[in-house]
């Protein structure tokens, strides 16, 4: 604990910052002796040691979530200037759970190069950030992913009057993506021994531009930034109809929240937040009907509303051991309602996104899809 | 150190055998306090490195344990936008290539540059007031404005070329899209070595009937007519000599191929709008030197010329050029070394040089501290290998002075 003091972490976060030419927020901007310590639990987090993020974050009042500002439907700024879309909704859902008021958020911003540095050095909390749960990442960059929110992967997206109906036709094409991430490699690995030229940019906003040119044939990024981008394409250029997204996913791209190393208690409360909205819409609760429902004699829903149970013939609430409330659940189904809810309010059919759940990987295991999880009791 | 030795001997008063004041002497010795003060400097440096050294060797291995160079052996992971690089090759290929594509666009954007910073130059001088007015506007406006955005408004200028299906044919010698300019190249043939051979040989004998003429028309008195000598021995050996090898050199003509273009030289869009702008915007500091060195020569020299009868053309060739050269020349190394360095804003417009595809490959696993020190000791080496190629020239150019 000695060697990786205060200072070199800031020396770290400071090389980091002017490496990669952006804004990290100082370690300590709103109480110096909390993210102090928790720039030590960073460093311990790599060698597998304790940390108490749960306290600090109730003591400090705030929870510091790490996300993307520019992803519709994920993490964006919207035209009043808030933060909204999937990984924000739980982002609130973690601050109920913890805090009880899902508005104690502090929103750190962050690049794809930025978040693991951030999440190592303690500056944040928890990262929701679509990131995607590999192996290296849990492994090398101190990272521990919990439950998954979104099944994603990557996809191709081709202008429609291209005649272009399956990846292999891309032949000679020029193929646009941003740097920095898992897509180029899942691009190379898909593209093999088909000839392409692969334009790396830097920003989204200027693939779009070179795209418009007519730069570009193809532009390959996860599906969901996909219809994303696509639920925004300008007017003037067709709109959304003007481009196809080919329905071949080539990659496993699994986003979810992730948590430093070394902080079980903390990952636990994180990981079954996330489990409780999945359980919640198993058991049919959503934030409309939750006050009925705390009037429900079904053992199972009384047991994950943590409401009293008969337990061997006494009355009692199933504590979890969490270091939260039995009741957490209902904080966050109140604040965000259930996984269905947050799906169909950020990136759902009746959103500018169109993600259609059903039959896909996003689904309920009961419906075919892969989100379980396992009981409250 | 004897210098230390006699400074203290000097400011301790002599005579006087006290230890206490001789050190007291030694302490207040300017000079010793000087070398003392080097060394607690040099010590503090060497800590701090070795501080910082320590604590990222701490800090990687318990984070990740990746603190050495092995990455370099490890497959890049992804494909690079030039023909032939595959995503298996290991990481220093893809260096490599990064390099090679900085060096291509600093070359290139040096040629640009100088070209147009000594027309512009020379034209800013000019008697006549439009040229004059011309160069001064575009002097003023692109040097006053920051290289990114000119590589930024070339890119966006350069889009607005025909898209490449609908690639413009200038006659053959040229394919002009907003993906790639394809332009007329030369191949090489079968007799192509023979055909160098000939040629070196050809311009030997040239060079040795130049000299030969010379000594005749020292010796006899009658014109030398070297240059029609020994350019007309060479051009009826090229042109001899190519018919004879039967094309040792083909033309190699950009065509439109289905959803590309076929044969010639092609230079992407990202490459054209860097080396392009960077050639625009240095040039305009070329010209400024140009100006002002041809202006530092003093007036005296033109004159000086006048006075015996030379023409307004070997005034100028012959006087004012080679002085206002020797004054351009060290101003425009630096330039070069700038332009050098500015091919790193290729990051931009998608352009593949070294940097572009530096942080990429941290993007994708290798780990930023050696692939920075990487960075910084190629910029390094393009700088150093220029400077010291200049300056050498720069010596030779200078007048020697006894």
């Amino acid at each position: 604990m000695t060697r990786p003091s205060y200072l070199g972490k800031l020396v770290a976060v400071a090389t980091a910052s002017v490496l990669f030419g952006a804004a990290a927020c100082s370690d300590d901007d709103d109480d110096g002796a909390g993210s102090e310590e928790a720039a030590e639990s960073g460093d311990a987090g790599g060698g597998g040691g304790g940390g108490d993020v749960l306290a600090e974050v109730t003591e400090r009042g705030t929870l510091n979530c790490g996300v993307n500002n520019a992803v519709p439907g994920f993490g964006f700024e919207t035209e009043s200037g808030e933060l909204a879309g999937f990984d924000i909704d739980y982002c609130q859902a973690v601050a109920a759970a913890v805090l009880g008021d899902p508005e104690a958020v502090e929103y750190v911003v962050l690049t794809p190069e930025q978040r693991f540095t951030s999440l190592a050095s303690g500056e944040i909390d928890v990262l929701i950030r679509n990131t995607t749960w590999t192996s290296t990442r849990d492994g090398q960059e101190g990272a521990a992913f919990v439950t998954t929110t979104f099944y994603d992967g990557q996809a191709m997206m081709v202008p429609s009057d291209a005649g272009v109906t399956s990846i292999d036709d891309l032949a000679g094409a020029t193929v646009c993506l941003t740097a920095g991430t898992t897509t180029e490699q899942n691009l190379a690995d898909r593209m093999a021994g088909i000839d392409h030229t692969p334009q790396t940019y830097e920003e989204n906003s200027q693939v779009q531009d070179a795209f418009l040119a007519g730069q570009c044939d193809a532009w390959t990024s996860d599906a969901s930034q996909l219809a994303g981008i696509r639920s925004n394409w300008p007017d003037d250029q067709g709109g959304p109809e003007a481009m196809t997204i080919l329905d071949e996913i080539f990659s496993k791209e699994p986003l979810g929240p992730a948590v430093r190393d070394g902080d079980s208690e903390w990952y636990d409360v994180v990981d079954w937040v996330v489990l409780a909205t999945i359980e919640a819409e198993e058991l049919g609760i959503t934030s409309e009907n939750l006050d009925q429902m705390l009037e429900s004699e079904d053992p199972a829903v009384r047991r994950f509303l943590g409401l009293p149970v008969d337990v061997e013939g006494e009355e009692a609430v199933v504590d979890h051991g969490f270091g939260v409330e039995p009741d957490f659940t209902q904080a966050v189904i109140g604040a965000v309602g259930n996984y269905g809810e947050i799906y169909d309010r950020n990136v759902g059919p009746d959103t500018p996104l169109q993600l259609d759940r059903e039959g896909t990987s996003n689904a309920l295991w009961t419906d075919g899809g892969l989100h379980y999880a396992p009981p409250f009791r | 150190m004897s210098d230390i030795a006699r400074g203290a001997e000097r400011s301790a008063p002599r005579g006087h055998g006290d230890q206490g004041r001789r050190l007291a002497g030694l302490v207040f010795n300017v000079r010793v306090l000087r070398v003392a003060g080097q060394v607690a400097a040099i010590a503090l440096l060497v800590g701090l490195a070795v501080y910082l050294g320590d604590n990222y060797q701490a800090n990687t291995r318990s984070r990740t344990g990746y603190t050495g160079w092995q990455f370099l052996d490890q497959p890049t992971g992804f494909d690079i936008d030039t023909a032939n690089f595959r995503a298996a090759q290991p990481v220093r290929d893809a260096l490599w290539v990064g390099v090679r594509n900085t060096a291509i666009s600093a070359a290139a954007g040096i040629v640009v540059a100088t070209v147009l910073g000594v027309l512009v130059g020379v034209l800013r001088l000019s008697t006549s007031w439009l040229a004059r007015k011309t160069a001064t506007l575009y002097v003023e406006v692109v040097r006053n404005v920051p290289v990114l955005l000119i590589i930024l408004f070339t890119s966006a200028g350069l889009a607005t070329l025909p898209r490449i299906t609908e690639a413009r044919d200038l006659g053959g010698l040229a394919v002009i899209s907003n993906r790639e300019i394809s332009m007329l190249s030369p191949v090489a043939g079968d007799g192509l070595g023979t055909y160098v051979v000939v040629l070196v040989a050809a311009l030997v004998a040239a060079r040795l009937l130049w000299v030969r003429r010379t000594r005749v028309s020292d010796v006899t008195g009658e014109p030398h007519h070297r240059v029609l000598w020994a350019g007309g021995l060479v051009a009826v050996v090229a042109v001899g000599a190519y018919l004879v090898l039967d094309g040792p050199v083909t033309v190699s003509r950009p065509q439109l191929s289905g959803s590309g273009v076929a044969g010639g030289i092609s230079m992407s869009i990202p490459y054209v709008a860097l080396t392009g702008a960077l050639g625009i915007y240095h040039g305009s500091h070329i010209a400024e030197i140009v100006r002002g060195s041809i202006q530092a020569v003093p007036h005296g020299q033109t004159e000086a010329a006048t006075a015996i009868g030379l023409s307004s053309f070997a005034r100028l060739r012959y006087v004012i050029l080679p002085q206002a050269f020797r004054i351009a020349v060290p101003p425009t190394i630096n330039q070069f070394l700038s332009l050098t360095k500015n091919t790193s804003l290729g990051i931009a417009v998608a352009y593949s040089d070294v940097s572009a595809l530096g942080f990429r490959l941290i993007g994708s696993r290798a780990p930023a501290l050696q692939t920075v020190l990487i960075l910084m000791a190629v910029y390094l080496m393009f700088s150093l290998t220029t400077s010291v190629a200049l300056n050498l020239f720069n010596r030779r150019l200078q007048l020697v002075e006894r």
